[in-house]
């Protein structure tokens, strides 16, 4: 009966104006949730001495705090509703009442969310958008001198070597600066870098870039006029929008009044590097209270900070200029240009990097060189994926691969494929650019799990297993408790393998509910040695007559498991069917998860959940590739639309 | 008094880097005037990566005031007087590249619990200089083996980060925002201005705005803040802000002769006492491409494991950068006048590297030359080879001891090196060998001691000196080369049978048909 009581308050719900079945709906949390919680849930979480997995009901009091753990109710319902919540050992839910949470749940986090945009929020360019925007407005890189030689390790880029490295934010990604606040030593390094950019601006080494502005240069330095032309060019460009007349006018005069046009010069422009306008993104916006459109330049700026880690390009500034942005035929030409442009790989580069942890491969060895080329073949898989315009289940099933000289043993005869690398002489060892080859005879290698960077950096079945969890299936899991221990080995008498150990060693339920999805992804990838070697034998299929597959030297792997779901598989090739066929929604709403927290330079929140499932529907049921995930995000109500609060006007 | 460098007291020299001449009258005037008395001393380390090639480096003959400079010292060997070469230094089998680079200041490479000599030379020295240290280098990090970009160690004996870019230590040494005079002018400007701008924002701003607008609200007022604080630097005798800051971007030799400007200027300001200078990592894969060179370094420097005569043509080339170099240090430090004399004079310069033959990493004849008198702690203008192999300890326990360190042991080293102030020493005897050429029809036969050409452009030329008499000359093809080693015995006495003729004064001969080691020296068997 509760069932239609539940209906019957969505009904009511449905006619009321939001506010009010917010607050029906919080009444409902109180009267039929909390109970529920506290009965099965508290205990372990909350109550009890130990918050296990991070997760703390007892926390949640507020409507406000409701909403805000969304995550943690969409991972709870997941568990409920695949019996892994409450643990075995503990009483378990009935079918009414896990119905009434799984409807709750709905109601409250699905049906009744309304998609808006998301409060205007200026940030601070991260590092490197700070130095990819120097960039573009200097027309050369901000570098330190130093020699760089194959196997060392340099930073050349004086703005990456000088601003200090900016944290994760809430998002997961550095670009969301909104708690990484300016301070004293960043304001001084901004301030040196601008004025090591505006010294090299008027030397003459730089004097070239300066005459693409100013036209031919005669003499010592720009006349008045070329200083005017500077001016009007620089300004706009660094607050990636049109200036008031005023505000140029203003710099002339004080232009017109110096003595030395260049030292004054120099000044004015570095005021502007200094200024708000043009260290924080989006802080020129007009801003008036309500629900709207963001403004052309703001668009402009979105789009090409999402693209390029860069601001806008002289084209799109003056398309939004002309306030042609807006536009859909013209928007979507600008972002297919956008993605054509070498800029952006950043894209793979800074975006998929971050997403896919690529940079733990670094440390894979001391020596950088095979470190370096190993990382090198997801970055440029990720490039090939974003800009030729790939279908997104390609990311695990892609018969595509990138090779350089110094992994091409992992590629078997497919290296073949490559083009002769001959070392000059006298070149010891030195990192080679990739050649994209088809994979014919090692489809081990095929899709970004097994490439083998990827394998390498993740060591053992529970990082790898993790990994795929986190990175892939977009599931957070908690840390483990701080107190594990070791696998026991077998004592006398005792023949277990690894697996078989691991697993009595995990099967407190407490470690269970996380390592019973872990465990299967990580053993399936056991074929796959600690260097990323492909180390089962040629016909591992034909000699699995028992299910068990065998490596080259003869050993018995086990690789094989069961999902969460119930499906089993052998091997990683049958994971792999399941990944690109039951779990393909899953995957593809983590890779438009992703794509859009890094779009937007945030969390992801309640109110977004319509916007990603939308696009989620659209992309799955079209077999949709990165170019349409990128037009949808670039599309979708939070990317196009914000909200200014305050009274309105 | 008041003196100041203006841009006219630098002039490009031949080599295109900036110069300063000497014997203005601006620069006559010593740095600090006021501070009658001893000169402060300062020290100098500079690195040679990846050994030397011993047959052009090695001196075979000559005593302590008697000696000939060898083809690699050619280029600094009009600072001859200014020198001690020290030979015999290291005293064992084998270096790692990383094993090397931390003998060079640590006298053992196994001393890595204590600070480099020039880290207790600079808390000796350092007094109330700005800077009491720099560590300096010319290339990034070698992570596969760490040590080898590393020759600075603090007092705990982790490696000390160093800084390639002239730029940066020109601003850091002479370009303090907030307390170069010019710049804080410029800073409370512009201040001024985008506190304006901000707060005009402000007032249009919404709540979101309105926080991050106060967070940078509060850094312009804090460096305002800070700006008040900070004075400006007192206008000492020379007035930094007309130094010229070096250019920045151009090939390997700019940026060190850059670097090697800013070291001279630092000491001669005194803005630092001591600095450590790395030309290259320890096993440098730097391409000299300026050089026209297009083999990485570390290639080139295993001659024999990579022999091929342009190979060591090249390597010659790279080698003689190095020395090079040390040429420029010494010039610009003799062209500063200190006090009574030149910087040069109140300097010690140590130049070397950390192993010896850059071919087999022997730890045996490791090049070292100290330079300058260190305000008379060195005796200069001679060679000394030592009886003994000296380990590399006992040279900087004296060097520390010189500098008036109260220590007794340094890097496994418990007594210092004697010699280095014209203290008696052991001298290196060679056993005596006679040398004489006979040439009967086209054969030759020739005892004497074996030597590379001076024209390190064509180091496929040998020579068998013999006393009074015109060096007979080997115009050899690689297979003699190779079969009879001479590589090896290069810098030995040997006799030697071959065919050949007269040219003019000149024998000549073309092909080797027997060769002996006077003392009966055999190389090994193995493949270098």
């Amino acid at each position: 009966m509760r069932f239609s009581l539940s209906v019957l308050v969505l009904g009511v719900c449905l006619s009321l104006s939001f506010a009010g079945s917010r607050f029906a709906l919080a009444d409902e949390y109180a009267a039929d949730i909390l109970p529920l919680l506290k009965k099965y849930c508290f205990e372990c979480h909350g109550a009890g001495d130990e918050v296990n997995g991070e997760v703390d009901f007892t926390k949640i009091k507020t409507a406000a705090q409701v909403d805000a753990s969304f995550e943690k109710w969409e991972s709870a319902i997941g568990l409920i509703e695949a019996g892994e919540m409450p643990p075995e050992d503990s009483p378990q839910m009935s079918d009414v009442e896990r119905a009434i949470f799984v409807e709750w749940y709905s109601q409250r986090f699905v049906d009744s969310v309304e998609a808006k945009p998301h409060v205007f929020q200026p940030r601070r360019l991260s590092a490197h958008e700070y130095r990819n925007t120097m960039r573009s407005m200097f027309g050369f890189d901000l570098e330190v001198d130093i020699i760089e030689a194959q196997q060392t390790v340099v930073e050349k880029s004086m703005v990456m070597k000088l601003l200090p490295t900016d944290p994760r934010g809430k998002s997961g990604f550095r670009n969301d600066t909104h708690n990484n606040p300016l301070s004293t030593v960043i304001w001084d390094q901004y301030s040196y870098l601008a004025d090591n950019a505006l010294e090299q601006m008027f030397s003459k080494r730089r004097r070239k870039h300066l005459e693409k502005i100013t036209g031919p240069i005669a003499g010592t330095g720009p006349t008045f006029a070329q200083a005017e032309i500077l001016v009007r060019d620089f300004v706009p460009r660094a607050f990636r929008r049109d200036v008031d007349e005023q505000k140029i006018d203003q710099i002339l005069a004080r232009l017109n009044q110096a003595d030395k046009l260049v030292p004054v010069l120099k000044v004015e422009l570095k005021t502007v590097l200094m200024s708000p306008g043009f260290l924080y993104r989006g802080i020129l916006m007009k801003k008036i209270p309500g629900q709207q459109l963001v403004d052309d330049f703001e668009l402009a700026e979105r789009t090409a900070y999402f693209l390029w880690a860069d601001m806008p390009d002289a084209q799109l500034l003056s398309t939004a200029a002309q306030g042609k942005l807006r536009d859909p035929d013209v928007f979507q030409s600008e972002v297919t240009r956008m993605l054509k442009s070498p800029r952006a790989m950043n894209l793979a580069e800074d975006f998929a990097t971050q997403w896919l942890s690529l940079n733990e491969i670094r440390n894979i060895s001391n020596d950088p060189i095979l470190p370096l080329s190993l990382l090198s073949q997801p970055v440029d898989f990720m490039n090939y994926l974003f800009t030729q315009d790939r279908p997104l289940m390609e990311l695990i099933d892609s018969d595509v691969a990138f090779v350089n000289p110094n992994v091409r043993g992992f590629y078997g005869k497919d290296a073949k494929q490559m083009t002769a690398y001959r070392k000059q002489k006298g070149i010891e060892r030195e990192v080679v650019p990739n050649q994209q080859i088809q994979l014919e005879n090692t489809q081990e290698r095929g899709g970004i799990l097994t490439m083998p960077g990827i394998v390498a950096m993740n060591k053992g079945p529970v990082l790898r297993g993790v990994w795929m969890l986190e990175r892939i299936l977009g599931q957070h899991l908690p840390d483990p408790p701080a107190d594990v221990g070791q696998v026991k080995p077998n004592s006398q008498g005792e023949n277990l393998t690894f697996r078989e150990r691991f697993e009595l060693h995990r099967s407190n339920p407490t470690c269970a509910v996380c390592h019973r999805k872990i465990d299967p992804l990580g053993f399936s990838l056991q074929g796959y040695d600690a260097k990323g070697g492909y180390i089962l034998a040629d016909d591992y299929e034909k000699t699995q007559k028992n299910k068990k597959t065998v490596s080259k030297k003869g050993e018995v792997i086990d690789t094989s498991g069961k999902m969460p779901s119930g499906e089993e598989f052998n091997n990683f090739y049958e994971l792999k069917e399941i990944l690109i066929t039951t779990e393909r929604e899953t995957i593809i709403r983590n890779i438009v998860k992703k794509t859009l927290s890094y779009a937007l330079c945030r969390e992801l929140k309640l109110h977004d959940q319509p916007t990603v499932e939308d696009i989620v529907d659209k992309l799955n049921k079209n077999n949709g590739t990165y170019r349409d995930l990128i037009h949808e995000v670039v599309n979708s109500l939070p990317f196009q639309e914000t909200i200014i609060p305050g009274e309105k006007l | 008094m008041s003196v100041s460098l203006n841009r006219r007291t630098f002039l490009r020299g031949s080599a295109g880097a900036l110069l300063p001449l000497p014997f203005l009258n601006l620069m006559e005037a010593s740095a600090k005037t006021e501070n009658e008395g001893k000169p402060p001393v300062r020290f100098m380390a500079l690195f040679k990566p990846n050994g030397v090639h011993p047959p052009t480096w090695n001196i075979e003959e000559g005593s302590e005031f008697d000696f000939r400079m060898t083809p690699m010292m050619k280029s600094f060997e009009k600072h001859k007087d200014d020198l001690l070469v020290l030979d015999n230094i290291g005293d064992f089998g084998f270096a790692s590249h990383a094993n090397s680079s931390r003998r060079f200041l640590s006298g053992h490479h196994q001393n890595t619990k204590t600070a480099s000599i020039d880290q207790i030379i600079a808390d000796k020295i350092g007094g109330d200089t700005p800077h009491k240290s720099l560590e300096l280098t010319t290339e990034g990090l070698f992570p596969g083996q760490i040590g080898c970009s590393y020759i600075s160690y603090d007092q705990n004996g982790q490696p000390i980060p160093r800084e390639s870019d002239p730029q940066l230590i020109f601003d850091r040494l002479f370009n303090n925002p907030l307390s170069h005079p010019q710049k804080r002018k410029q800073m409370a400007s512009l201040l001024d201005r985008v506190n304006e701008d901000a707060k005009s924002l402000s007032r249009k701003a919404g709540a979101e705005d309105q926080q991050v607008l106060d967070q940078y609200l509060t850094v312009v007022r804090e460096t305002e803040k800070r700006l008040q604080t900070m004075k400006a630097a007192s206008t000492g005798p020379i007035d930094f802000t007309k130094l010229e800051r070096p250019e920045g971007g151009g090939s390997l030799d700019d940026q060190v002769e850059s670097m090697l400007d800013l070291i001279a200027l630092a000491m001669w300001t005194d803005q630092s006492r001591c600095i450590s200078y790395m030309l290259g990592n320890s096993n440098s894969r730097m391409i000299f491409d300026f050089l026209g060179v297009k083999e990485q370094h570390h290639y080139l420097s295993h001659f024999f494991r990579n022999f091929s005569p342009t190979n060591i043509v090249e390597l010659l080339k790279v080698c003689s950068w190095h020395m090079e170099k040390f040429d420029s240090l010494l010039n610009r430090l003799k062209s500063y006048k200190d006090h009574n004399g030149t910087l040069l004079e109140h300097s010690v310069v140590l130049f070397g590297s950390g192993m010896g033959h850059s071919d087999n990493h022997t730890v045996k004849r490791i090049p070292m030359v100290l330079a300058g008198q260190g305000g008379g702690m060195i005796k200069t203008g001679r060679y000394l080879r030592y009886a003994e192999n000296q380990p590399v300890g006992k040279l900087h326990l004296a060097l520390l001891q010189q500098f008036g360190v109260d220590t007794d042991s340094y890097g496994m080293a418990e007594t210092p090196l004697a010699g280095l102030d014209g203290s008696p020493i052991n001298f290196y005897e060679e056993r005596a060998f006679d040398t004489w050429v006979k040439h009967e029809d086209k054969t030759i036969t020739v005892q004497g001691r074996l030597r590379l050409s001076d024209d390190l452009n064509q180091a496929k030329i040998f020579f068998v000196d013999v006393k009074g008499k015109p060096a007979v000359r080997l115009e050899i093809g690689f297979r003699d080369f190779h079969d009879f080693n001479l590589a090896y015995h290069c810098g030995t006495p040997i006799t030697l049978t071959g065919n050949g003729t007269l040219r003019g004064e000149e024998l000549v001969i073309t092909k080797v048909t027997k060769l002996e080691s006077v003392f009966g020296k055999l190389p090994g068997k193995a493949n270098g």
